[in-house]
């Protein structure tokens, strides 16, 4: 019998770190769309967020419900803060605002279970925080909700674009703002950078539907970066763009083969840059490049992270750097600058080069950075509006 | 369970005290080697347990969070001890809540819609929660009955059946069952009806604790009902006890079987259908994850009584929601909680390491759980 109890006891430890690995693997299926994960600025540390939260253990926290104590709380979606993507990216802007001497004190909750979104914020809203970040399309209703219930604390939604309809009836809300950001500008970059990569003048991408407005705008953004560099250079490049638009919403994020067939047609057809943009759709075209030996781009974060098979032909991903602009939206909170259109556009960006620097020549590196701080001053308009025309 | 002869350290505990023992010294020990650890990474073991139990316990929103977390467990924890009960392990409870939720969720959005009326609450909930429990039985009926007729195991058959469960799961979420709303991204269904919603038990704003939790106390009590007072319980416990003397006394074993999995299957479906229709009102890829395995453990620490499953839910359920407050207080990760949690389990289920460190001798009688591989 003993043996039975030792026997069930490994079962359980087993099956639990299946448990762990299955977790581990759904919020990639919860979230097909493009628009959803965001991004890191920099090559995101593994290490640089753990330190700090272990660091900050041994401080004191003050009473923030003081009014002269400036606190900030950070509720993850479910997941870590070292999570490579976007619950790390959400906290180093926090932590960005703690370093610009904008927050007093600054804590993040890590939600294990998606039930807890709304307790977490409470926790925060209870002890008297000023300003509440929340990270991730998830949250959105809960932090709507938390919004109308504590009026005098401020809301940030990362990457929770909203709009007044029958779920959010009294958007915009003066304590709510979201930070999203401008895909075309993203995907603007990586065009112009594909554009003069390619030795074909032949590049394509490979996108989820374009009935959402931030995949068709990453897609316009790309073909509009690639005629901006044709123009300069005297080039003409053929941009392909395919959207996944005639399945169901159910299967355009979510294709992967769908992904990997399309870019490898491309391919065939002389295409030399493939910009894969949708979810695990976008993933399959990425993957499926970068197997054929040609330069890939990814998409809201940087996907050398998350798609290392890829490492070795991923160019840049098209990004949605979240620090920086959070960091300044908690100053204007502490200012009274708060938005009130409860929107607030954070600068587009694209990832470092990696694997493939070697490849890229300074003069062309030296164009993108240019283009970026034009793009971010806005000297330069990609020229992409918000949604597709109506035809 | 029955009085034993054990002498020292045990001789003091009444007759309901006795079988605690164990367990409770499982999670002291736990507890404290848990404590060694967040001390080890440089946390404070006092301020984070004190964090955790005001996080559980500390006010009227704490306890009903607790309760709030409580309720699938003590669900979920009946189905596994159940089968147990039955001589079987049921680990596919994990399937079995994703199948009800999925069931449940369904009838909840869907049915007012394919019969063109609305429905009043006291036809649409229980139908959304039966089809939810339905589900369940169904989906752990099938090990069962190939456990009976051909005595594949169980083990290896639940196993598989949580895959083809949350396979099925996710492409129901992400296909015919998704939310049609454009500017939904997540995996989803759509908001169960009104007339679908168990109602919270207070009407106070930020009370979540809701009626699902007195159901569960109530199917515990029915659960102890069934196992101990009636032919039913009579027959399912000497199979687990004793197939082949149970098959001699003309108990019809394999129909028994398969009985037991489809009340074990039954409550795990409604530890799912309770979750959409009390609390989320939807089910959506990535809810109720690891509720069926953490089961397990509860079944275990609970020695497959339903009172003791009662007590064990209640204690993970208050470290699970307790771990906020533990985390927001001190930043020690609340991963802690699943590294107690198993610790616990550990020294439930190998307790004669609990019973060398505290020199307890062990009891003449012993509980069988499982008959094991082929029995």
């Amino acid at each position: 019998m003993k043996k039975l109890y030792t026997i069930m006891a490994i079962v359980l430890l087993a099956s639990m770190v299946l448990t762990a690995c299955g977790t581990a693997a759904t919020p990639t299926e919860a979230m097909p769309a493009a628009t959803q994960a965001p991004a890191a600025t920099q090559a995101p540390a593994a290490t640089a967020a753990m330190p700090a939260a272990t660091a900050t253990t041994s401080a004191t926290a003050p009473d923030c419900t003081q009014a002269n104590v400036f606190c900030v709380g950070d509720v993850t979606d479910v997941g870590h803060v070292d999570d490579k993507s976007f619950n790390q990216s959400t906290w180093e802007g926090v932590q960005q605002a703690k370093a610009d001497g904008t927050a007093d004190w600054i804590q993040f909750i890590e939600t294990s279970d998606s039930k807890d979104y709304a307790k977490n914020i409470d926790t925060f809203a209870e002890a008297g925080y000023k300003v509440i970040v929340t990270t991730g399309f998830n949250l959105t209703d809960p932090t709507y909700a938390a919004a109308k219930q504590y009026p005098n604390i401020m809301f940030i939604g990362v990457d929770q674009g909203l709009q007044k309809d029958d779920n959010h009836p009294d958007w915009p809300l003066p304590n709510l703002v979201a930070l999203v950001f401008h895909e075309d500008q993203s995907g603007f970059l990586v065009g112009a950078l594909a554009a003069q990569m390619s030795k074909s003048h032949n590049i394509g991408g490979v996108f989820g539907t374009d009935a959402v407005p931030a995949v068709w705008r990453y897609g316009e953004g790309y073909r509009a970066g690639a005629a901006y560099e044709d123009k300069k250079n005297g080039t003409t490049t053929t941009v392909t763009n395919v959207y996944h638009n005639d399945v169901g919403f159910n299967l355009t994020f979510t294709d992967p083969t769908w992904g990997a067939t399309t870019a490898n047609s491309m391919i065939d057809k002389g295409a030399d840059v493939i910009f894969g943009g949708g979810g695990i759709t976008g993933n399959g075209a990425v993957d499926a490049t970068a197997q054929r030996k040609v330069l890939a781009i990814g998409v809201d974060t940087d996907q050398y992270y998350t798609l290392p098979e890829a490492d070795a032909y991923l160019l840049t991903s098209a990004m949605k750097p979240i620090p920086a602009p959070l960091g300044d939206l908690i100053g204007l909170a502490k200012a009274g600058k708060f938005p009130t259109n409860g929107l607030y556009y954070g600068a587009s960006g694209f990832a470092p080069y990696h694997d493939v620097a070697s490849q890229v020549p300074a003069n062309v590196d030296a164009e993108m950075q240019s283009l970026l701080k034009a793009l971010t001053d806005g000297t330069l308009q990609t020229g992409v509006p918000d949604a597709k025309p109506a035809q | 369970m029955q009085r034993s002869d054990e002498q020292g350290l045990a001789k003091n505990f009444g007759r309901w005290l006795e079988p605690l023992l164990v367990p409770v010294l499982a999670i002291l020990t736990a507890v404290i080697v848990g404590g060694i650890i967040i001390k080890v990474v440089n946390g404070d073991p006092i301020a984070a347990y004190r964090g955790l139990i005001q996080g559980a316990f500390g006010s009227p929103k704490a306890l009903s969070e607790t309760a709030v977390w409580a309720t699938p467990y003590i669900f979920a924890g009946l189905a596994v001890a159940f089968a147990f009960q039955g001589g079987l392990f049921n680990i596919g409870a994990e399937g079995q809540i994703a199948l009800g939720a999925v069931l449940s969720a369904l009838i909840g959005y869907a049915l007012p819609g394919w019969l063109h009326t609305s429905l009043p609450a006291y036809i649409h909930i229980p139908l959304a929660v039966g089809m939810g429990m339905l589900a369940g039985a169904i989906w752990a009926a099938i090990p069962g009955a190939l456990k009976a007729y051909t005595g594949g195991h169980e083990v290896i058959n639940t196993i598989m059946m949580n895959y083809i469960a949350l396979n099925l799961t996710s492409f129901l979420l992400n296909g015919p069952m998704r939310d049609p709303n454009p500017l939904d991204l997540s995996a989803r269904t759509p908001e169960i009806a009104p007339s679908a919603r168990i109602p919270p038990l207070f009407n106070i704003p930020g009370m979540r604790v809701h009626w699902g939790f007195v159901l569960a106390l109530v199917v515990a009590v029915i659960i102890w009902w069934i196992l101990w007072k009636t032919t039913l319980g009579f027959e399912i416990r000497t199979v687990g006890a004793n197939p082949d003397a149970a098959k001699y006394a003309g108990i019809n074993v394999k129909r028994t079987i398969i009985v037991t999995m489809a009340i074990s299957g039954a409550l795990a479906g409604l530890a799912g259908a309770i979750e959409v229709t009390a609390l989320n009102y939807r089910h959506e890829l990535g809810f109720s994850t690891g509720y069926g395995f953490d089961a397990i453990a509860i079944a275990l620490l609970g020695k497959t009584n339903p009172y003791g499953v009662i007590l064990a839910a209640i204690l993970f359920g208050a470290m699970r929601n307790g771990a906020t407050r533990m985390q927001f207080l001190t930043q020690i990760p609340t991963d802690i909680i699943s590294v107690i949690q198993a610790l616990i389990l550990l020294f439930v289920a190998a307790d004669a390491i609990i019973r060398f460190i505290y020199r307890i001798r062990a009891r003449a009688e012993r509980v069988v759980l499982t008959r094991g591989w082929g029995g």
